[in-house]
């Protein structure tokens, strides 16, 4: 239009240009796209939708760096011979052995250890040098069950039994033959450089009547030592939370759709699950109604960046965050160096989803052993450990701010939703409101 | 037979728990054998046994019996419920009835034998070792087989070793139908020598002929455009 100013490119709203690309690729691989990372979705209900309402005069505030305020918590205490203690209430989620690399390993575990909490194992089977710098590990039960042995189970600190993952609720793992070394290929007993895929439900046992007897197998086989947990990808996370409780464990786990991954379906990562602040509020319900919040812990993953966003999971009701992508940032995930090779990939550093490729650029989700060699695991663990005291720190700066010397101690009357759906989903009470009980509270 | 070389455990008067840790220190303490009394389709009947013993279950036994386990050799007089060797890394479970679904699942080695029929699903994620089955053997087993051998001698459902890696199924009866992934193959003289062996030491009627089923290696790769291969495996 004439004297309208110029502005740059005009994109539709349904034609976006990552619509087309998407469609351009299909067209040429004949399959659908797979990418690592997390959903690029960036309208759904975050942690951002809450904000903390500290103490003013109505409630008195603890000393940011006097008093102390305790991060601890203990998983199967009274319930096992040998409860997980964790220092602080974050674990490294699990992440296998073939999607890391084995510094990559050797770093989270490192950190892990100096920080007092575990790390885990992913798929794969454990991996010894993982076991050598972890403390305190847990070990993934699998479909799969790579590498599976009643030695390794023994070797752990909790077994968690895998039924789903948040990134793509209702299907099986995926390592693209990339990633398939030699060792990954001896570990999992599969040809190397297959692309390998893994079932969506475990060979043995099927729906949640068999899982009771499936849960005193394995514990059976660490003869009642460690505690036993049970992860899904949160999707009909109320239902899925009473049936794993009624078969007796002691944690159960859950990631959102903002949870992490090295390799998924692309469309599964932005159309499957639901958001981890509804999951949480969901689950946390289901174990009250159940009488069970205190017996059983409840582990919450899917897109926690910050201890801003691990104290609104805890004030929702976690007792602890489980973090992948966070951790594998602070190890150098996105680090701008080697940008040429993040340049050959097609992308640049803060854009990068290229885990499933093998070829990442600062060796960490690779197996090629020129590129694990730019990992240092030291320096590694050093950077995971201080973004894991940073936000430990952040999480206390919270709940000593609204008055708590427990972090456990913050909950949803800590909180106000900033917007109407998070307040919906959540029950935290709506910014200025200020009590007033809107008609849908009664719904 | 001595009283030390063997001893006796009665599941109707013992625990889940208590069984297993009779049979681990029963193990550890250099007893040869151990009957298991009464099992009465009990689950988790010999969970994680990882020294050498022989056991003996006088009757049917329920989930995962004989699982996560090592070293170990064992016969049930009657049948097993889901899962019976469930990831077994060395010895031999004899079955002298049938299994019900996934029997022999995720076997790192050693021997499973059923003299009857197993379910559907059997010897899934077969990892190594064999499996090998007197009677038929229900839909979909094989699938995910990665290594080791499988051996029935009656009918099979449908999808027999659906997206097996590798590994080699030998089917003595009516094939319902390969899985996606799988193609018909020769039995060499050595191979057919073999299978005869195997079930002549277990004693078991061998069928006339086998037909062999293997991985065509095409599900090996997902970078090819074969829509007709993929759509049914993912």
């Amino acid at each position: 239009m004439e004297g309208r100013p110029l502005r740059g490119p005009t994109y539709s709203g349904v034609w976006s240009p990552d619509a087309i690309e998407a469609i351009q690729e299909k067209a040429e691989l004949g399959r659908y796209q797979i990418r690592g990372q997390a959903t690029k979705r960036r309208d759904l209900p975050s942690f951002d939708d809450l904000v903390f309402v500290p103490a003013g005069l109505s409630r008195m505030p603890l000393e940011g760096y006097r008093e102390r305020c305790d991060t601890r918590i203990v998983i199967g205490e009274g319930r096992v011979k040998r409860p997980l203690v964790l220092d602080r209430p974050i674990m490294i989620a699990g992440m296998s052995f073939g999607a890391l690399s084995v510094n990559a390993k050797r770093a989270l575990g490192r950190a892990a250890t100096k920080c007092g909490i575990s790390t885990c194992t992913g798929d794969g089977g454990m991996h010894p040098e993982e076991r050598k710098n972890s403390a305190k590990l847990v070990y993934q039960y699998l479909p799969s069950r790579y590498g599976l042995t009643p030695y390794d189970m023994r070797k752990a600190d909790m077994i968690e039994v895998v039924c789903g993952q948040g990134a793509k609720p209702g299907t099986g793992g995926v390592l693209l033959g990339t990633k398939v070394s030699a060792e990954v290929a001896r570990m999992r007993d599969l040809p190397e450089g297959v692309d390998q895929r893994t079932p969506s439900r475990h060979p043995d046992w099927m729906g949640a009547d068999d899982l009771p007897v499936k849960i005193q197998q394995i514990r059976e086989a660490v003869d009642y030592e460690i505690p036993v947990s049970v992860k899904v990808g949160a999707s009909r996370i109320a239902d899925d939370i009473k049936l794993i409780a009624r078969a007796g464990v002691d944690a159960i786990v859950f990631d959102g759709m903002e949870g992490g991954t090295a390799a998924s379906p692309t469309i599964q990562l932005d159309h499957a699950g639901i958001p981890t602040i509804a999951a949480i509020a969901e689950a946390a319900e289901s174990l009250r109604d159940m009488g069970l919040k205190e017996d059983i812990k409840l582990i919450v993953g899917g897109g926690i960046r910050d201890g801003a966003d691990a104290a609104k999971c805890i004030a929702l009701g976690a007792d602890v965050v489980y973090i992948g992508t966070a951790a594998l940032i602070a190890l150098g995930c996105h680090r701008p160096i080697h940008v040429e090779d993040y340049h050959r990939l097609g992308t640049t550093p803060y854009e990068c989803q290229h885990c499933h490729t093998g070829l990442c650029p600062v060796g960490i989700t690779t197996q090629y052993p020129k590129l694990i060699e730019r990992l240092d695991p030291d320096e590694g663990a050093e950077r995971v450990a201080n973004f894991l005291n940073a936000m430990t720190m952040e999480i206390q700066l919270f709940a000593r701010a609204c008055g708590k010397n427990r972090v456990h101690d913050l909950d949803g009357n800590d909180m106000k939703a900033l917007t109407i759906e998070a307040s919906m989903m959540t029950g935290v009470p709506m910014v200025g409101l200020n009590g007033r009980v809107p008609k849908w509270r009664t719904y | 037979m001595s009283a030390k070389e063997k001893i006796a455990l009665d599941c109707d008067k013992l625990g889940i728990h208590e069984i297993n840790l009779a049979i681990r220190k029963a193990a550890t303490d250099g007893i040869k054998t151990v009957e298991i009394l009464h099992p009465m389709a009990r689950h988790n009947l010999g969970v994680a046994i990882t020294d050498p013993i022989h056991l003996v279950y006088k009757g049917d036994v329920g989930y995962y019996a004989v699982s996560l386990s090592d070293q170990v050799t064992a016969e049930i007089h009657g049948s097993a419920g889901w899962g019976i060797g469930d990831n077994l890394i060395r010895g031999e479970v004899i079955v002298h009835g049938n299994a019900a679904t996934a029997a022999a699942p995720s076997l790192r080695g050693g021997t499973v034998v059923v003299k009857g029929s197993v379910g559907p699903r059997s010897a899934i994620g077969l990892k190594s070792g064999q499996l090998v089955v007197g009677g038929g053997a229900g839909y979909m087993t094989g699938f995910f087989m990665q290594k080791g051998r499988l051996i029935i001698c009656g009918d099979t459902g449908d999808a027999i070793g659906d997206s097996m890696y590798q590994g080699a199924i030998y089917v003595g009866g009516t094939i319902g139908s390969i899985g996606s992934g799988c193609r018909y193959a020769d039995i060499d003289a050595a191979e057919r020598d073999e299978l005869y062996a195997t079930l002549d030491k277990y004693q078991i009627k061998a069928p006339k002929a086998f037909r062999k089923v293997e991985s065509d290696h095409s599900l090996w790769h997902f970078d090819k455009k074969e829509f007709e291969v993929w759509k049914d495996v993912l």
